[in-house]
């Protein structure tokens, strides 16, 4: 039972109203409630909270009570489900969770207007001779709508999306109040965090296809569709352009998940999402800034919004792999660092509320 | 209790702290484990011997097919230009900062380069068949430049050395002709790209220069150059440098030659004049005015302190650039604004010979004099003004 005593016992959970399977933390809470290892035992205590962190209790209560009947064995006693399936469950409740939030579905629905707007405007207006050659090749192939929008969408709009479902994933609950019924389950703080950060890395593909998507659709309705131009001058067909928009969208999708790592990290230093998710943001802003200030340009190469836009390798002949590769390297070194971080800080912090 | 808990806090904050000196002890010693595990024997040569290898070498055979990926850095100390920052795929963009650049090299003059940036990318394709094509992608342009004939295999064999003689011969006549203004020597045991190198150190005698050392990298093997670098006086990172950072002695794939403009690009035709075959734009100068301009230069000094004199009048840039050139660069590459804002942070300067105005980069000093003159040359500004009193 490491869940909540790694820091001191007295220190855990304050509040004397809370309920009891939550205040004994070394009691075994895994004990106490039969599905506490499923993840979803924490939502019937949370029905007093009020906030409507989590709206989806129905859905979650049901969950639980399927699951603790089959939890307990023929004896009566309680058994745990193995780690991984735990975790799986612990993760399909926090995605349902999180693609239910009107906020999450209103972010993704507003990133998905912006390649539609885009090739609207495209459409109505035209491409003058002197706007930038991808904006003008749009009109003459539709696929490339798609490289259009992911350059646009990549440097500020995806990580605000990410940024959000990340800052709010720890300090969100902890505001909410829902944080320490979570950690009465038996999965530990170490799961918790990772389902956390599988959660906002699933958003964050979630978030770049659906730009894809969108900006394909809008330019298979609006755009003539042929033969893909690449920045090195060559020309693809259609299937290998469709392959290299599922590389781009893969590649950004990993470099939003490593700012989701930063966003977790921050997100576990405070009790107030709001603050996470704008220090997230602000922190992509600053970074923003320090990569065009020229006489910081050794510094560039270790930022990581530097290295967002090198999807863009994809398109060109050949693929510039080794760009890329060191893109995705650039991308796990934050999330191994922040991940560690956010793991370090969670771990021995007291939970308080 | 108490200790126990922070013993175990401690314990925890360890791992991030592990995974931050894991990180950065991977990026700092990357290129280290790199050097170390390149062949690490070459035998030892003088400059006389790596000298005449390379005059063999040069002579005997074109340069080996290869491809890699050369970085440009360059800190020249230039005044803050309006030039496309960082990245870009201008070439004007490699006056400053660092650049990667592609590079395939298939032999009988096939040659791709390929300079990219953000979302856009700028190529050099010589197919071998007496044309080469630019590519521009951010204004979709293709232009072809038709090479006169029967200069195709002009490059093959190095002009400036003496046909006539053994490559040991070449080998003292460049070291005499040096000896008088360049103390060289060659350092074993370099590694450039993971390739085991020699590298040949010019530090020119003239205490005017403010060159203080070039530095040569060439291939331990086949003696191709990996490495230039140039240091300024007075520092301690080169002032500029293109080396590889990634270098394959290997035929590349065909299609890196071959160039058929996109549909839709525009595409534009130009043949190379009589001129300089090699730089594309001043190909359509004519040769008169390049006999015109260089019996108007007068040079002073020689080796490395020799400074250049032409005729110039700041009024000339003052003038804004012909039309076709200025929209060929779009607003921010401007020769035109660059000049210009060179110029402002020119200094005054007088002294018996006149006044004007000094700029000075890091390996480069001018002097526009107010009677119209301009002096540049690798000198210290006070070798300039000098130079200048010298009518």
């Amino acid at each position: 039972m490491s869940t909540l005593s790694s820091a001191t016992p007295a220190g855990d959970v304050k509040d004397s109203t809370a309920p009891p399977g939550a205040t004994n933390p070394a009691g075994g809470a895994g004990a106490t409630d039969p599905d506490g290892g499923t993840g979803a035992g924490f939502h019937g205590p949370s029905t007093g909270s009020g906030t409507g962190t989590r709206p989806a209790l129905a859905a979650g209560e049901q969950l639980g009570s399927a699951a603790g009947e089959r939890l307990v064995s023929a004896t009566g006693v309680p058994v745990r489900p193995s780690a991984p399936r735990a975790a799986v469950r612990l993760l399909a409740s926090e995605l349902g969770l999180t693609f239910r939030k009107p906020r999450n579905i209103a972010m993704l629905i507003v990133l998905a207007c912006v390649p539609v707007l885009l090739g609207v405007v495209l459409r109505v207006v035209g491409g003058d001779n002197d706007a930038p050659s991808l904006i003008t090749q749009v009109a003459g192939n539709g696929l490339m709508l798609t490289f259009a929008a992911m350059t646009l969408l990549v440097e500020l709009l995806l990580p605000l999306a990410v940024a959000v479902v990340a800052g709010d994933a720890i300090a969100g609950e902890a505001g909410g109040g829902t944080l320490r019924y979570l950690l009465t389950a038996p999965a530990g703080r170490t799961r918790l965090l990772a389902v956390k950060f599988a959660n906002v890395s699933v958003f964050a593909l979630v978030a770049c296809s659906v730009v894809a998507a969108a900006a394909l659709i809008t330019g298979f309705a609006l755009f003539p569709v042929g033969p893909v131009t690449l920045l090195s001058g060559s020309t693809i067909s259609i299937a290998d352009g469709l392959l290299r928009i599922l590389i781009v969208t893969g590649y950004a999708a990993a470099g939003m998940a490593a700012l989701g790592a930063v966003g977790l990290a921050v997100s576990t230093l405070t009790e107030v999402p709001i603050g996470a998710v704008a220090a997230t943001v602000v922190g992509v802003v600053f970074s923003h800034v320090l990569s065009v200030i020229p006489q910081l340009e050794p510094v560039r190469p270790y930022l990581l919004t530097s290295w967002w836009s090198s999807f863009d390798g994809a398109l060109r002949d050949p693929v510039a792999t080794d760009v890329m590769t060191q893109g995705l390297l650039v991308f796990a070194a934050y999330t191994v660092i922040c991940g560690s971080l956010a793991w370090a800080r969670f771990s021995s912090r007291d939970i308080t509320s | 209790m108490p200790s126990q808990s922070r013993r175990s806090r401690a314990v925890r904050w360890g791992v991030p702290v592990a995974a931050i000196a894991v990180v950065g002890a991977a990026v700092g010693t990357g290129p280290v484990i790199a050097a170390v595990q390149g062949d690490p024997t070459l035998p030892d040569r003088t400059a006389e011997q790596l000298l005449a290898e390379v005059a063999k070498t040069a002579r005997q055979s074109q340069p080996p097919a290869m491809s890699g990926t050369v970085v440009e850095t360059a800190s020249l100390g230039l005044p803050s230009l309006p030039i496309p920052g960082g990245s870009s795929s201008s070439p004007m963009s490699l006056l400053s900062g660092s650049h990667t650049l592609k590079v395939w090299y298939g032999g009988d003059d096939r040659l791709r380069l390929a300079l990219p940036g953000p979302m856009s990318e700028t190529d050099l394709i010589s197919t071998g068949k007496g044309e080469a094509w630019v590519w521009q992608s951010d204004a979709n342009t293709a232009t072809r430049y038709k090479l006169p004939e029967g200069k195709a295999g002009a490059h093959a064999t190095p002009s400036v050395l003496p046909t006539a003689k053994t490559p040991s011969d070449v080998a003292a006549e460049v070291l005499k002709a040096a000896d008088g203004n360049t103390s060289i020597r060659v350092e074993n045991g370099q590694h450039i790209a993971g390739r085991a190198a020699y590298q040949l150190v010019l530090t020119p005698k003239a205490s005017t220069s403010l060159v203080k050392e070039v530095r040569l990298a060439l291939d331990g093997e086949n003696y191709i150059p990996l490495r230039v670098q140039i240091y300024a006086k007075g520092t301690a990172e080169p002032a500029f440098e293109v080396g590889f950072t990634q270098v394959t002695f290997s035929t590349p794939a065909p299609e890196n030659f071959a160039f058929t403009p996109p549909a839709g690009a525009k595409v534009e035709e130009k043949t190379l004049g009589a001129g300089d075959g090699s730089s594309g734009d001043q190909g359509a100068e004519t040769p008169q005015a390049a006999d015109a301009a260089r019996s108007k230069l007068r040079t002073f000094g020689s080796g490395w302190g020799t400074i250049a004199e032409v005729p110039f009048s700041l009024a000339d840039l003052a003038k804004p650039a012909t039309g076709e050139r200025g929209g060929k660069w779009g607003g921010e590459g401007d020769p035109a604004k660059v000049a210009d804002s060179l110029l402002k942070s020119a200094k005054q300067v007088s002294g018996p010979w006149g006044s004007g105005k000094v700029l000075q980069t890091k390996l480069v000093s001018a002097l526009f004099t107010d009677d119209g003159r301009l002096l540049v040359g690798a000198v210290t500004p006070e070798a300039l003004a000098e130079a200048a009193g010298q009518k």
